[in-house]
């Protein structure tokens, strides 16, 4: 336990460094500060370093990976993210929508932060490797669909200021409508895919592992609707080539669900399948 | 500074006037040679749509800009209709400035345009091909570039479309991620229609349907732009498998209707259509534009984004100028630095001459085991009285300080030696 201080500290930190993170993004996209531009790529970088120190810290304090309540797969989510945006960022070389994906993955940290609590002892099922394989893959999907739905909403944005030829700052510095659209529908399509993973490991494993399972738990029923949401928007893409701005809000409705998933049903309707 | 330049511009000359003095790049070649012979040892000479000039670094001997001008019009064989007051003439630290401005697009005719800078480009790599580039023009080159990247990287007077079909393929660029796989319908063959479509050609537009109600002249445009023509009364099911439409026909009624464009996107699968309605009276009912990914702009929409990118640009030029004055500053500080060290020197030897012939003529005076004494005091004495005035010029010089080269001009105007570094009294 002499890593505690340093988690705690850590803890209060990263929300503060994924504020400054935010703050000189946003600092560039709206008011094009060249100093904050400068600062961008080397915080971003030590802000995961930092990242990656905090979640090795907890889980060598801990004996077990941060994986084992909603908050510590927050906090890994909010690294996630922003480890996807540094990819995006680096391939794309256009940090327009830096400011607005990141301020998702400070919303997760901030979450994560204030409700994380110190998990000495788990039960032996949370070793378990196929554990590890059905976190990952819906961390992978969460985060995918996180960044979908981020896509969606700027692409409504800017759908909003090219139709109502108020072209301002959205307009200026945002990538294309049919751009995002692209990055919304792939990140979409990538979430789908992980998620049905993480559902068809979930689906094996669960009822081997938890005597009291239940197909009907609200957690399983709510992923599972996520799911079947998707599976819809995606499918009527392809078949009725649904597209624009009506996909679009149909992503954040969607991400709006998988929100509501992994806050109050998960923290407070699921009987077996929250683990704290 | 003794650079000249003498120009022509919009500011000066109507179009019927520049455009007799447009020089294309073989009489380019040929003037600046000419120049170079007769009156600048380095020269280059600008020639745009807006602007014809002429930089030249004045040699030993002063030219006269006038006759420099009359040479121009005279090579251009435009006497007849241009005259020498159709010229603005800029000297020395105004004639860079004047340049400085020149490609940072706030002299041009349409604020922050961007092709001056490439202009000015081309104009010095020809000018250097035809070897009337020296080190001092050289230099200003190179800075004057820098001063056009300078402006257009750190200020936004070279953004936003300033010309209602420029802002129409801007708006293109904004809804369509590759403008090589759209296609693109022109329908009516109205001048702002065609330079957008050329606009569009020019971004690499995949595929392009001309439709027009004389389909001699569709198919004139063919010929010109290439593409397919397409009968006017199939217009409502063309547009069914373009992405962008331009429409500038001259017609009394709507040519498209909401329920058309409704149709036409639900067989499109809902794709966006960019609808760009320049005629007046308008082409395209207005209605259509609340149809789901439909993005419809007529005349006004385009020139308001015009008027307000035109604003947002004149609001850069503070910005702009001050870049301009910070580089010529530096320009001047360099320039400076390049007559200073030469006039001291020049100076110094001037008097070490007075002073030796003086020493020489009189030494016979002094006892022998004194002479060598005499020597190194008169020497210390010119070297204490040369001090105060060397150290001052290059400190002012590295300072770049405005007065310095008046400074050295009255030095080489009261102690009669020119630039060259001969005392004109033969000392």
């Amino acid at each position: 336990m002499e890593m505690k201080p340093l988690i705690d500290v850590l803890s209060i930190a990263m929300p503060i460094l994924y504020a400054l993170l935010v703050l000189a993004y946003g600092l560039v996209f709206f008011r094009d500060v060249e100093f904050a531009s400068r600062l961008q790529r080397p915080l971003i970088v030590v802000i995961l370093l930092v990242h990656g120190i905090y979640l090795g810290a907890r889980t060598i304090a801990f004996q077990h990976p941060p994986i084992t309540s909603v908050f510590e797969i927050m906090t890994l989510l909010a690294a996630s993210i922003a480890a996807a945006y540094l990819y995006i960022e680096w391939r794309t070389t256009s940090r327009n929508t830096g400011f607005f994906i990141l301020s998702l993955a400070f919303a997760f940290q901030v979450v994560s932060s204030v409700g994380i609590h110190d998990m000495t002892t788990i039960p032996e099922y949370l070793h378990s490797m196929v554990l590890g394989f059905h976190v990952s893959a819906a961390l992978l999907g969460y985060t995918a669909i996180s960044l979908s739905a981020v896509y969606g909403f700027l692409y409504l944005m800017l759908y909003h200021e090219i139709k109502s030829t108020r072209f301002g700052l959205i307009y200026n510095r945002l990538p294309n409508l049919e751009m995002l659209e692209i990055m919304s529908h792939k990140s979409e399509v990538l979430g789908f895919i992980s998620l049905t993973v993480a559902i068809t490991i979930g689906l094996i494993w669960l009822p081997r592992v938890f005597k009291d399972f239940s197909y009907f738990d609200p957690k399983l029923l709510g992923t599972f609707a996520i799911w079947v949401l998707y599976a819809i928007g995606l499918s009527a893409k392809r078949k009725f080539g649904w597209q624009g701005r009506k996909m679009m809000v149909l992503t954040l409705i969607a991400f709006g669900f998988v929100f509501l998933s992994m806050t109050v049903i998960n923290l407070y309707l699921s009987r077996f399948h929250s683990f704290h | 500074m003794n650079l000249v330049s003498v120009g022509i511009s919009h500011l000066t000359a109507a179009v019927e006037i520049r455009e007799r003095m447009w020089l294309s790049e073989e009489e380019l070649r040929r003037a600046v040679t000419k120049i170079k012979e007769q009156f600048y040892p380095e020269c280059m000479l600008v020639s745009t749509c807006n602007r014809t000039e002429l930089y030249g670094i004045e040699g030993k001997v002063g030219v006269d800009a006038r006759e420099v001008t009359e040479f121009l019009i005279e090579f251009k064989n435009a006497g007849d209709a241009v005259r020498t007051d159709h010229f603005q003439e800029w000297k020395s630290d105004e004639a860079v400035e004047h340049l400085f401005r020149v490609v940072s697009g706030i002299e041009s005719q349409v604020v922050g345009d961007i092709q001056i800078l490439n202009q000015v480009k081309e104009a010095f790599a020809l000018a250097r091909e035809s070897h009337t580039l020296g080190p001092v023009m050289n230099r200003l080159m190179q800075t004057t570039l820098h001063v056009g990247k300078r402006t257009r990287s750190e200020t936004g007077i070279g953004e936003g479309a300033v010309s209602v079909s420029y802002a129409a393929v801007e708006l293109a660029g904004k809804i369509f991620a590759d403008l090589s796989r759209k296609s693109s319908l022109l329908i009516g063959a109205g001048e702002t229609g065609e330079l957008t479509l050329k606009h569009l050609l020019g971004k690499g537009i995949g595929q392009v349907f001309i439709a027009n109600r004389t389909r001699e002249k569709a198919e004139a445009l063919t010929r010109q732009f290439g593409g397919t023509v397409v009968d006017f009364e199939n217009v409502a099911d063309a547009i069914r498998n373009v992405d962008i439409v331009i429409a500038s026909v001259n017609s009394p009624t709507y040519v498209v209707l909401p329920e058309h464009v409704h149709k036409v996107m639900k067989q499109r699968s809902n794709n966006p259509l960019l609808i760009i309605d320049i005629a007046v009276p308008r082409n395209v009912d207005p209605a259509s534009k609340k149809i789901e990914n439909v993005f419809l702009y007529d005349i006004d929409s385009l020139s308001g984004v015009v008027d307000r990118n035109v604003e947002e640009r004149k609001s850069e030029i503070p910005k702009v100028e001050s870049i301009v004055q910070e580089e010529l500053q530096e320009f001047l500080r360099w320039v400076g630095s390049l007559e200073v060290g030469p006039a001291i020197q020049q100076f110094h030897d001037l008097l070490e001459s007075i002073r030796h012939q003086e020493v020489e003529k009189n030494i016979h005076r002094f006892k022998p085991e004194d002479r060598e004494l005499v020597d190194l005091v008169t020497r210390r004495i010119l070297n204490k009285v040369l001090h105060t005035p060397a150290t001052v010029l290059k400190q002012e010089s590295e300072e770049g300080k405005e007065e310095t080269m008046a400074r050295v001009k009255a030095l080489r105007d009261l102690f009669g030696f020119s630039d060259n570094g001969k005392d004109q009294h033969g000392a």
